[in-house]
């Protein structure tokens, strides 16, 4: 079997083991890049010297055996800091930046832990987008179908993973950005709680919104990789103090008996296709779960989070869109420009319905442990769509698949989005996720009912064939 | 609280004075449909009754000096 087929755990493992060099999973995953790239476009960079000699010096470490990730090659979304290039961010303005002085501290987090990257990976221009059709760099394809998108804002990140030319990635979600092309090229996606992962080193879309998590073909490599990077950095301001709370081990307990679980009604019932709500049922079914919960006030949160999205983003790029706004993406151009615009008290009335809405499904979670909802609208579109269809309404279609991730980021609740298959009817060779939900801090409830999925069937992230 | 497109407009053009955002015609339609978005947005989370209480989610955190990683 070609290393670039197997998951990270089984890469670490057998290299621990001596039965595989950590060359040679790099040179596989390499090779694999090479092959399918010209048709996904899921790299924007590869690094092929860097990670061949970071392979030889894992290869030759007396205390490899002792390395957790050993030898596992991995990518990440080109909004994350790499020595020695600019940190593009998907735009074309930041190719003038200065290169970065050193790696993004989860970079280094997972290099110390003996993995190997091996390139950057494209994303909307800034973050802010749903489908990876960049302009400046081309769109990631969805690797299940090339003529559909890979979903975004971490589209790169997600198609990688599919494509099977890396086993992990990164990637961040400030509304839906891991979640939503994790559930259209399925593969298992984290998003963990707000400030639980240091964004220390990463080009920030909206700093109070947004989150950094791993992308995977199974969930222990999620919970692995989630494990090693946790743990505070005081250069991160939105980064909790808090002290690692690992859960690979609670992985292993997947009797999910004492669990009180929910699938969530109300707006991701209305902002759903059929499609979506099969791929939420067939979940609910295997896990026995008979109860529906509504929140209360969504589409006031999900305004909430979009407010502070478009201000704060803009702000961020005030001296560019002031002076050179035509290098923006075309299809974000005018939007940042507007959200520069806008008065101050609707941001701020936003941030406290935030904190209202959190309030809310804190008194949710005194009654549920873990809720169920659809992580997208639909399947993945094709590429250049505009308009989707949900029931009687008519709905512009790179917002709208966020439409059902993003009232949850707005409060920052972590969730693992699994891949369901063979629940679609409009196109059976598409995935469609769902989010498993759980209650701040709680990851390991969420990565412990991923797990329990995650022996059925139709819930996996197998490789794209691409011959 | 609904805004018509004049106010969007006049919204528009004097936020963008205040900043000095120089919008382009070519801009401006794209710019005026998502102000008119958030304004829509914004009479939502307006519609929300809010107390004393109801502190925004954006907490200053001070900054102490500490070990870099």
């Amino acid at each position: 079997m070609k290393p670039c087929t197997l998951d990270a755990v089984t890469i670490a493992a057998e290299v621990r083991a001596g039965r595989l060099r950590a060359s040679d999973a790099v040179d596989s995953c390499l090779a694999r890049i090479a092959a399918t790239d010209d048709r996904v476009n899921a790299f924007t960079t590869v690094l092929d010297t860097r990670a061949r000699a970071r392979a030889l010096m894992v290869d030759s470490k007396p205390d490899r055996h002792t390395l957790p990730l050993a030898g596992v090659p991995f990518a990440v979304k080109n909004l994350f800091d790499i020595a020695g290039l600019p940190t593009l961010a998907g735009s074309k303005i930041e190719r003038d930046a200065p290169a970065a002085a050193r790696d993004a501290l989860l970079v280094r987090r997972l290099e110390a832990a003996g993995a190997i990257l091996v390139g950057a990976l494209n994303m909307d221009e800034y973050a802010y987008g749903f489908t990876t059709e960049n302009s400046h760099y081309g769109a990631t394809c969805n690797p299940h179908d090339l003529a559909r998108t890979a979903g975004g804002s971490s589209g790169g990140s997600a198609a990688a993973i599919s494509a099977g030319q890396v086993p992990l990635t990164l990637g961040s979600d400030t509304n839906g950005s891991i979640r939503v092309p994790a559930s259209l090229c399925g593969c298992f996606g984290l998003k963990p709680t707000f400030g639980r992962l240091p964004r220390t080193g990463t080009y920030p879309f909206v700093a109070s919104l947004d989150h950094l998590g791993p992308f995977a073909r199974s969930v222990r490599d999620l919970a692995l990789c989630y494990d090693l990077m946790q743990g505070w950095c005081a250069e991160d301001p939105g980064c909790a103090p808090r002290a690692a709370e690992p859960v690979s081990a609670v992985l292993d307990d997947i009797d999910l008996g004492g669990l009180r679980l929910a699938t969530l009604g109300g707006w991701w019932r209305e902002m759903a296709d059929a499609d979506a709500l099969a791929a939420v049922s067939l979940v609910r079914e295997a896990l026995g779960v008979t109860r529906d919960i509504e929140l209360p006030e969504v589409a006031r949160a999900r305004a909430a989070a979009f407010l502070i999205t478009n201000a704060e983003g803009a702000n961020l790029h005030l001296p560019d869109l002031r002076t050179r706004a035509d290098d923006f993406e075309p299809l974000s151009r005018d939007r940042f420009l507007a959200g520069a615009l806008l008065p101050a008290g609707w941001v701020q009335q936003a941030q406290r319905v935030r904190r209202r809405f959190a309030h809310e499904v804190a008194q949710v979670f005194d009654t549920v442990d873990v809720l169920l909802a659809p992580a997208t609208p639909c399947v993945a579109p094709l590429l250049g769509t505009e308009w989707l269809s949900l029931g009687t309404q008519r709905l512009p279609a790179r917002p709208s698949l966020g439409l059902l991730a993003q009232p949850l980021s707005c409060i920052g609740l972590p969730v693992v989005t699994v891949p369901v298959w063979n629940a679609q009817s409009s196109a059976p060779h598409l995935p469609l996720g769902v989010q498993v939900i759980a209650a701040p801090w709680r990851e390991d409830l969420a990565l412990r009912v991923a797990a329990a999925l995650a022996r059925e069937p139709w819930c996996r992230a197998p490789i794209a064939p691409l011959a | 609280m609904t805004l018509t497109p004049a106010q969007i407009e006049a919204l528009v053009r004097a936020n963008a004075d205040a900043l000095g955002l120089r919008l382009t015609p070519e801009q401006m339609p794209g710019v005026l449909r998502y102000v008119a978005l958030a304004a829509d947005m914004a009479a939502l989370v307006d519609g929300l009754p809010l107390g004393r209480d109801d502190e925004g989610a954006n907490v200053f955190v001070p900054v102490a000096p500490a070990a870099r990683e």
